[in-house]
């Protein structure tokens, strides 16, 4: 028994190692980091799902300079620490570029490990404005920023007239930092902030903020995280009867959220990418996914496949697969992608990204306000 | 009256959250007033009921099954008996085998399958947040003057009824029963108790049960009040629930139930009047004040040095 066990695992390991080494000989190694796990992995799922039809789709059309792009996956649970250590797991195993991370609060700690080591990263989610702040040649992303997510957010409250408006956010990098820019945003205009707070992530009891809202008489809510949080503050502020209209960024905009708040879900605001999955261009990159049996529709599934496309684009431009080369491509080059044609600034953000503000029903569907 | 109504409501909310964390704090005082060991498992425990909890009434309202009591109560009874068969599992694997050793050995041996079960639910259920269906929905609304309502819901008043069941009959079994008095017995002292014949590896599995079934109704409770669930909701759960048992006086029952209920009223009211993100810095600094003033805690014992 003991043997024979033993006899499998070298065997096993035998063969992941030629498996390694087959790789690495000859294709071009494309890191995906984000959240398997934890709880924030559906929008992990979006992640992996895009980039890997990418790599596919890439490798059918003959690959890139000749050489076959490969997959490489690592888990970071959404979590700061995880990410460090995925990072260096990167650079260990020779990887040079990466999609990735998900959760700005993750991307950060890992694109300093990027920069230093020379790996090209680009993010399909994050929005920090922090990441791309620091003057980094090497780290990229293929979608907007908090700066311009906030200000869509707080026109739209600021549009609807609202007597008081309570700002929530989850003290996370992400969260609080969204907050900010749409409290900011409602200050300039006028609105009166009744109520500014964090909530600590991973938290489940709700009550009492939701009856300090009862009392602060707000009509408007706005929240800065993820769904977890808000999905059971919209079902206990049901349960209390407060009638307030509820709004979050994009990290509360999937169908996860209709699971934990049920009927609460429905009418909640959310600012998004637009569809890119409703582009007429991008018809057959649906049927595509639909094919997989995936769904296109989440935010960053194709913000992903973007990501994996212009790390292709940029090598070819570049002709060289040096990642500070690619880096310089992609600053100087125009790139068409099922996100749009995309520019990049000096400091690595889409010189253009919109968002749009949509409503939220309770079978998980949206539809775009106004 | 707009104040008080706040306040009271506040207060409500502090209560319920408070007599659930007394319900899991139970595990902790009752396993470390007889062995004298933390178990660092027990929010994992809790978590597992609330898991089962849910499956029964998936499955229940799936066979069609639409009488709400009946459905409680399948799953209350399942989600205990599958979380005092853990309860007892995890004993028998992981504490018996090192009982006696340095007290760091059994503490790292909870802690060790702390992480199993969780990551043995990622696995087994998702890593995501689950829903709970509300389940019971409605309560009773008071206003003065029509600006501020407040709501005691039928859910929290369940709560409130299902801790303080628990409790009496948990007290009545702890002062009256046979096993009762053997639990009272070993605590005091284990060595004495087996040498009167009392047989201490059955009352110690007993100890570990109670308090995983306890925890188990906690899982059910909290899962419905709250609405969702995950594979890590049990670890805050835990901690909070052994800061409860620790202010309480850490060994003592109703030091527990103590406990937990200033716990949930400290969180709420720091969250009311200060700021949601003081309620975790209020709740573990008054656990810091009374290690620092009353290191027996509330309504604990000191302990008597035995030549």
């Amino acid at each position: 028994m003991t043997t024979s066990l033993k006899k499998l695992v070298t065997a096993v390991s035998a063969s992941v190692a030629l498996m390694g080494a087959g790789h690495a000989a000859a294709d071009i190694q494309i890191g995906i980091a984000g959240p398997m796990t934890g709880p924030v992995a559906q929008y992990g799922d979006m992640q992996f799902s895009g980039a890997r039809m990418a790599i596919e789709r890439i490798n059918a059309n003959g690959g890139v300079m000749g050489e076959k792009l490969v997959a490489v996956e690592y888990d970071d649970v959404c979590d700061p620490k995880q990410a460090v250590t995925v990072a260096n797991r990167l650079v260990n195993d020779g990887v040079r570029y990466v999609i990735g991370h998900l959760c700005s609060s993750s991307t950060q700690p890992a694109s300093d490990i990027y920069e230093d080591e020379g790996i090209l990263m680009v993010t399909p989610a994050s929005t920090s404005p922090e990441i791309t702040e620091r003057g980094y040649e090497l780290i990229f992303r293929t979608i907007g920023l908090d700066s311009m997510q906030g200000p869509v957010a707080g026109n739209y409250i600021a549009s609807q007239n609202p007597k008081r408006v309570a700002v929530i956010h989850d003290k996370q990098q992400y969260g609080e930092g969204i907050a900010t820019a749409v409290r900011d945003t409602l200050k300039d205009k006028g609105i009166e902030i009744a109520m500014f707070e964090g909530v600590t992530a991973g938290d489940k009891d709700f009550s009492s903020l939701v009856t300090k809202l009862k009392q602060a008489d707000v009509d408007y809510v706005y929240f800065g995280g993820y769904h977890p949080e808000l999905g059971l503050i919209l079902r206990q502020a049901r349960q209390a009867n407060l009638n307030a209209k509820f709004m979050g960024p994009e990290g509360v905009g999937n169908k996860d959220i209709n699971t934990i708040a049920g009927e609460a879900s429905e009418g909640l605001l959310v600012t998004l990418p637009p569809s890119f999955d409703e582009k007429a261009e991008n018809q057959s990159l649906v049927q595509a996914f639909e094919a997989k049996g995936e769904d296109p529709s989440g935010p960053f599934v194709l913000t992903s496949y973007a990501a994996v496309q212009l790390v292709a684009d940029g090598i070819e431009a570049a002709k060289s697969k040096d990642p500070f080369d690619v880096a310089a491509a992609l600053r100087s080059g125009s790139f068409e992608t099922p996100i749009g044609t995309v520019q990049y600034d000096k400091a690595g953000d889409m010189k253009s990204f919109e968002f749009v503000v949509y409503e939220w029903h309770s079978d998980g569907s949206k539809t775009p306000v106004n | 009256m707009q104040d008080l109504l706040y306040f009271s409501q506040q207060l409500i909310n502090g209560l319920t959250i408070g007599s659930a964390y007394a319900l899991i704090a139970i595990g902790y005082t009752m396993v470390y007033g007889i062995i004298g060991m933390i178990n660092f498992a027990h929010g994992e425990i809790y978590m597992i009921g609330a898991y089962t909890a849910l499956i029964a009434i998936t499955g229940l309202t799936a066979l069609g099954l639409a009488w709400l009591p009946l459905i409680l109560v399948v799953a209350l009874l399942c989600a205990m008996l599958v979380s005092s068969s853990m309860g007892w599992a995890v004993e028998r694997v992981a504490y018996r085998p090192v009982r006696g050793r340095h007290r760091l050995i059994p503490l790292i041996s909870a802690i060790g399958m702390s992480i199993f079960l969780q990551n043995y639910v990622h696995l087994a259920q998702g890593s995501r947040n689950v829903g709970f269906p509300a389940l019971i929905e409605g309560g009773f609304n008071f206003s003065a003057d029509g600006a501020f309502e407040m709501s005691l819901s039928y859910m929290q008043i369940t709560i409130f009824v299902t801790t303080l069941i628990c409790m009496t009959v948990l007290s009545l079994f702890i002062s009256r029963s046979r096993t009762g008095r053997a639990c009272r017995a070993v605590s005091q002292d284990l060595g004495m108790a087996s040498l009167l014949g009392i047989d201490t590896n059955r009352i110690i599995s007993a100890t570990f049960i109670i308090g995983a079934a306890l925890a188990a109704v906690a899982g059910l409770l909290l899962g419905m009040y709250y609405g969702s669930i995950d594979p890590l909701f049990g670890f805050i759960a835990g901690l909070k629930a052994f800061t409860a048992a620790v202010l309480g006086g850490i060994g003592s029952i109703p030091g527990a139930m103590l406990g937990g209920l200033i716990l949930g009223v400290a969180e709420s009211m720091t969250s009311g009047y200060l700021s949601g993100e003081y309620k975790d810095v209020v709740s573990f600094g008054l656990l810091i004040l009374i290690l620092l003033f009353k290191p027996t805690g509330l309504l604990g014992k000191p302990e008597v040095e035995k030549i």
